[in-house]
């Protein structure tokens, strides 16, 4: 068979599918865009690994909430020491920045979530903030213990603003936390800032405080879900994880309950945290948990706590700076619930739904590890 | 339909099987090959003084036992078989291509070219892996999608730009209507001849290709004046700063260097249109699955740049080739899945700098800061993976690359390299360099 | 040598004193370093306990860096002369250390020359010197510095609390390496590769004590030589 024929008809072919699935969803038509979503979920059946920029819209979510259907991404833990330091970390956000640019159609925006420096100091968040410039979607920036212990975030608010905030987006209800703070360890001990940030750097170092939302953000919290009603479907985005998973390693906030408590009353809520380097899912109540990875290394798995609805993702190599690591991606659907994309590098992208979390861990399960961390 | 290739085939069938070779073979296209019965005579000359290598002392018993299957166990009918098939260039469609054309004996068992030329000339997409020591991999193909050399055998002799026969069937008719073949078919494996059999005939003499008698070996072996200080400090660089056993393994049990898995090193990424392909072809390929298909597909369409996707369809191995092994390394340039390395320092240059950013790299590729002087020791190191057999051939070729290495390198970047510039920054903000 | 969270700050501030002293001439001096001259255009410089010495040339550039080697100098002598007796129970304080195995119930038991009559005393020996050489290996997981890491990157990044280091299952055949490994190939292998730090001799203390924190962290789990 003449090879430029075959070629031609499938470009064509492709794109021709593509254009359909996007026309279609534009118009919000039940039974059009159920024979759409049918025909692009029949073409980007390969494996369960469509590309990331290719994912079609699960049918399944009626429009309830007044949310129009949307996909975010997500960089976050990089932990940039200055290039002259270490340029593998630099390495790697950049190819993270790669990637979300290179999503087809583009993400509505790019969250960071938190740890843009390793130890916050000037040269390291000025180097972040210079990298993350490259991002062509608009960027919300979420802080991270690891910029903020420094300088208490003098450095951070300079160059991204307050640390705290929320906005509205296409029917959605997003907050923003600062769920880093501790209590203070520092003063009694002498220490030097840099003492401070070192102690907060080292996950297993037991003479930091435990992460907290603290009182006057819980408040702030009041105020702010106040204005919105019960049904506004609410994402709120944390460093730690706003749960209780391992003390020991701060994957932890010592006020998650009073937190919760304040969420609780709303219908449809999602908690997405960085901080845990790994893949994370929980659930409490009515409130969906998901973690984001790391950009810059991935962490084992606590031996106490761990969330059971969790999808591990499997032992990273460590021959590969990359592997564990990546970035990733939220789609929101019409119900305001998400789904989680882990996009693992040299891996699979694995995807939990808001199904699997509704149905507590029965339905749409993603493939389990099988070199699970020891 | 065009059915001239068909026609043409079987065409070409008859007349050989009517034994019209020896005026045909002065006109005949040798596609770069050094002439049969010169290789077959060569490869005499070869061959280990044990009979037929048919228990390798080189290969360590239990991983040999291992390799060996059940149901084709080497006899000396079957490796005298798989030897005639080898060299005979009538299994092609047009009697030009033999398995001995594109796995030269003259040529270190592989072609010497960036890509294989089949019959009609026609040019395939990747460079031949040596069929030496290839008992020891566990996948056959840079892609790996034959699990075994019997499967492997069997492809490229229908494959229509490699030796263009219509199917199994034509081949089976042709060695059976042959009474040269009739016997040997018997011996072997007492029935007619079939297709499987010609497969696992070829298989059972490529398992008599046991090239490792290098002077690394003996050096593994305790003599520590086998090989030169320099290249013992390669070996050292190639445990630790040039980061290269992590992939191309070398120990008693796999002593082929290879981890025998794909990697994305980024060779494709410097394709054109490799990142297009790859968003097309994740869609594409799943309409598509049986293994002839993927053969063709693989040999002759911009696909072929996808490697090992083609094969699993995981979005991690897009772009991925297998490790080759470092056996006899000198003697199977130029390098790559496409041939696009022509020396071992344009190779050492790629790996220093950290391959080619693509958002399929595999990220155990990173910049290296290797020297001149290390790259130099780990070329030496490389060097004395070369089968003892054939030092007076490496010798020649490393001085060839030496001299071209001197005077371009074309893939070198010592900012990269030297880690002054970021892999990924390029592509990110624009900036530095190409 | 092991510091105390706030000897760097003291280092730091000894060089600025040694180097203001020096600027501000013998006879002004605070009692802090005073610079006598020496025959053959040779300064001494004395650190405020009035004991611990050092000389250097007395036309040497009055630099900051130069300051710091003095101060250097005068600090690693004073260490000598008083060592840090706390530093154990500072690194127990801020990274858990799993305890050794209780050998209290050996008290009064054992026969022959060597392990006869075991008392209190004798338990109490053997833990703190096990504890204490774990500890010291603790210091060097945590610590890019001391691993020599180019990068600023310690083992604790990765594995905290040694998590995820799984000593018991070792020999056994590591793909990083290419080849069957000990812990502490693989503990070379890492300080090499993802922490791109300076490889340990197998012998030395570093290695040793790094070796020793890692099985202590593990205490409990049965041995599995081989498993992946």
């Amino acid at each position: 068979m003449p090879r430029r024929a075959r070629h031609t008809s499938i470009e064509t072919k492709h794109y021709a599918e593509r254009d359909a699935l996007f026309d279609g969803l534009r118009h919000l038509d039940r039974r059009a865009f159920l024979k759409v979503s049918a025909a692009a979920a029949a073409a980007a059946a390969v494996h369960g690994m469509v590309p990331q920029s290719f994912m079609p819209i699960d049918v399944a979510y009626a429009a309830t909430s007044g949310v129009e259907p949307f996909r975010i991404a997500y960089i976050s833990d990089a932990h940039l020491y200055e290039r002259a330091v270490n340029e593998r970390f630099v390495r790697s956000l950049l190819r993270a920045v790669d990637d979300v640019n290179h999503l087809d159609p583009q993400p509505d925006f790019v969250l960071f979530g938190g740890d843009l420096a390793q130890l916050g100091q000037a040269g390291e968040l000025d180097l972040g903030a210079q990298i993350l410039k490259n991002v062509k979607a608009p960027m919300h920036m979420m802080v991270g213990e690891h910029d903020w212990f420094l300088d208490l975030g003098e450095k951070w608010q300079a160059l991204f603003g307050q640390p705290t905030y929320s906005f509205d987006h296409k029917g959605v209800h997003f907050v923003v936390l600062n769920s880093i703070h501790e209590d203070d360890f520092w003063t009694a001990r002498g220490m030097t800032p840099m003492q401070r940030m070192q102690t907060v750097a080292g996950l297993d170092n037991g003479l930091q405080g435990r992460f907290q939302v603290g009182a006057p953000q819980r408040e702030w919290l009041k105020q702010d879900l106040a204005k919105i009603s019960k049904q506004t479907p609410l994402i709120v985005f944390s460093h730690s994880p706003l749960y209780k998973y391992y003390r020991p390693w701060n994957f932890w906030t010592e006020d998650a309950d009073e937190v919760q408590a304040i969420l609780k009353p709303f219908n449809t809520v999602t908690v997405i945290h960085g901080h845990t380097h790994q893949m994370l899912t929980n659930r409490i109540g009515n409130i969906q948990f998901h973690g984001m990875l790391s950009t810059a290394w991935p962490w084992p798995y606590a031996p106490q706590g761990l969330p059971p609805l969790t999808i591990q993702m499997d032992r990273a190599d460590p021959f590969n700076p990359n592997d564990g690591c990546g970035n990733g991606g939220v789609e929101v659907h019409a119900d305001g619930l998400v789904d989680k994309v882990y996009n693992l590098w040299n891996r699979n992208p694995v995807t939990v739904s808001a199904n699997y979390l509704s149905s507590r861990g029965t339905k749409n399960v993603p493939a389990k590890p099988n070199l699970v961390s020891f | 339909m065009n059915r001239w290739p068909h026609r043409l085939g079987l065409a070409a069938t008859m007349a050989v099987a009517c034994w019209i070779t020896t005026s045909a073979a002065a006109a005949q296209n040798l596609h770069g090959a050094m002439p049969m019965a010169d290789q077959a005579q060569k490869f005499a000359a070869l061959k280990p003084k044990e009979a037929a290598a048919l228990a390798s002392t080189r290969i360590d018993p239990v991983i040999w036992q291992s390799v060996v299957p059940e149901d084709n166990t080497l006899t000396p009918a079957r490796v005298a078989l798989g030897e005639k098939l080898y060299f005979d260039a009538r299994l092609s469609a047009d009697g030009t291509v033999a398995c001995a054309t594109c796995h030269d004996v003259s040529r270190g068992f592989t072609d010497q070219r960036p890509v294989s030329e089949g019959i009609r000339d026609q040019l395939g997409r990747r460079n031949a892996p040596t069929t030496m020591n290839a008992l020891l991999m566990q996948t056959m193909f840079l892609d790996g999608r034959s699990p075994n050399l019997e499967e492997q055998a069997k492809l490229p002799i229908i494959n229509p730009i490699e030796m263009g026969q219509p199917d199994g069937a034509a081949v089976t008719k042709l060695v059976a209507n042959d009474a040269a073949y009739q016997p040997l078919f018997k011996d072997a494996y007492g029935r007619a001849p079939t297709y499987e059999d010609v497969g696992r005939a070829l298989a059972a003499f490529e398992r008599t290709l046991v090239f490792l008698d290098s002077p690394f070996d003996d050096f593994a072996r305790g003599d520590v004046h086998a090989i030169s200080p320099q290249a013992q400090d390669g070996w050292v660089l190639f445990n630790g700063k040039a980061r290269c056993v992590s992939c191309h393994a070398l120990n008693p049990s796999n002593p082929l260097g290879t981890d025998n898995r794909f990697h994305n090193i980024g060779v494709s990424a410097r394709h054109q249109d490799f990142e297009q392909l790859a968003t097309r072809a994740q869609i594409e390929l799943a309409k598509n699955s049986n293994p002839h298909a993927l053969d063709e597909l693989a040999l002759s369409t911009d696909m072929s740049e996808l490697g090992r996707f083609m094969v699993t369809r995981d979005r991690a191995d897009i772009g991925a080739f297998k490790t080759m092994q470092l056996r006899n390394i000198v003697l199977t340039a130029p390098y790559m899945h496409d041939g696009t390395l022509q020396t071992l320092w344009d190779v050492m240059d790629h790996y220093n700098k950290g391959g080619e950013a693509n958002p399929y790299l595999d990220g155990g590729i990173e910049p290296l800061a290797l020297s001149e002087s290390e790259i130099d020791a780990v070329v030496a190191f490389m060097a004395t993976l070369t089968d003892k057999r054939f030092a007076d051939q490496a010798q020649t070729i490393l001085a060839a690359q030496r001299t071209a290495a001197a005077t371009k390198r074309p893939f070198r970047d010592n900012a990269l390299a030297l880690r002054q510039l970021i892999p990924f920054e390029q592509r990110v903000t624009g900036k530095g360099g190409k | 040598m092991r510091m105390l969270i706030g000897t760097r700050a003291a280092f730091a501030s000894l060089a600025l004193l040694a180097v203001a002293a020096l600027h501000a001439g013998a006879q002004d001096a605070a009692p802090t370093a005073t610079a006598a001259g020496t025959a053959g255009g040779e300064m001494e410089v004395k650190l405020c306990d009035n004991k611990t010495t050092t000389t250097v040339p007395a036309d040497q550039p009055r630099t900051a860096e130069n300051g710091q080697k003095i101060a250097s100098a005068l600090m690693a002598q004073w260490l000598e002369k008083n060592p840090d007796t706390g530093w154990v129970k500072d690194e127990l304080e801020r990274h858990e250390l799993v305890m050794p195995a209780d050998n209290n119930a050996l008290i009064g038991r054992g026969q022959g020359a060597t392990y006869s009559a075991i008392t209190s005393e004798d338990v109490l020996l053997w833990r703190n010197e096990t504890v204490k050489f774990a500890a010291e290996g603790s210091t060097i997981f945590h610590s890019g510095d001391k691993l020599k890491s180019q990068i600023a990157v310690s083992c604790d990044m990765c594995h905290p609390h040694a998590a995820n280091t799984h000593p018991e299952t070792y020999p056994k055949f590591q793909p990083q390496l290419g080849r069957v490994a000990l812990l502490r190939d693989m503990i070379n292998w890492c300080i090499e590769h993802p922490v791109r730090g300076e490889k340990l001799d197998p012998d030395s203390a570093n290695m040793r004590a790094l070796e020793a924190y890692i099985m202590a962290q593990r205490k409990g789990a049965a041995m599995d030589y081989g498993r992946r």
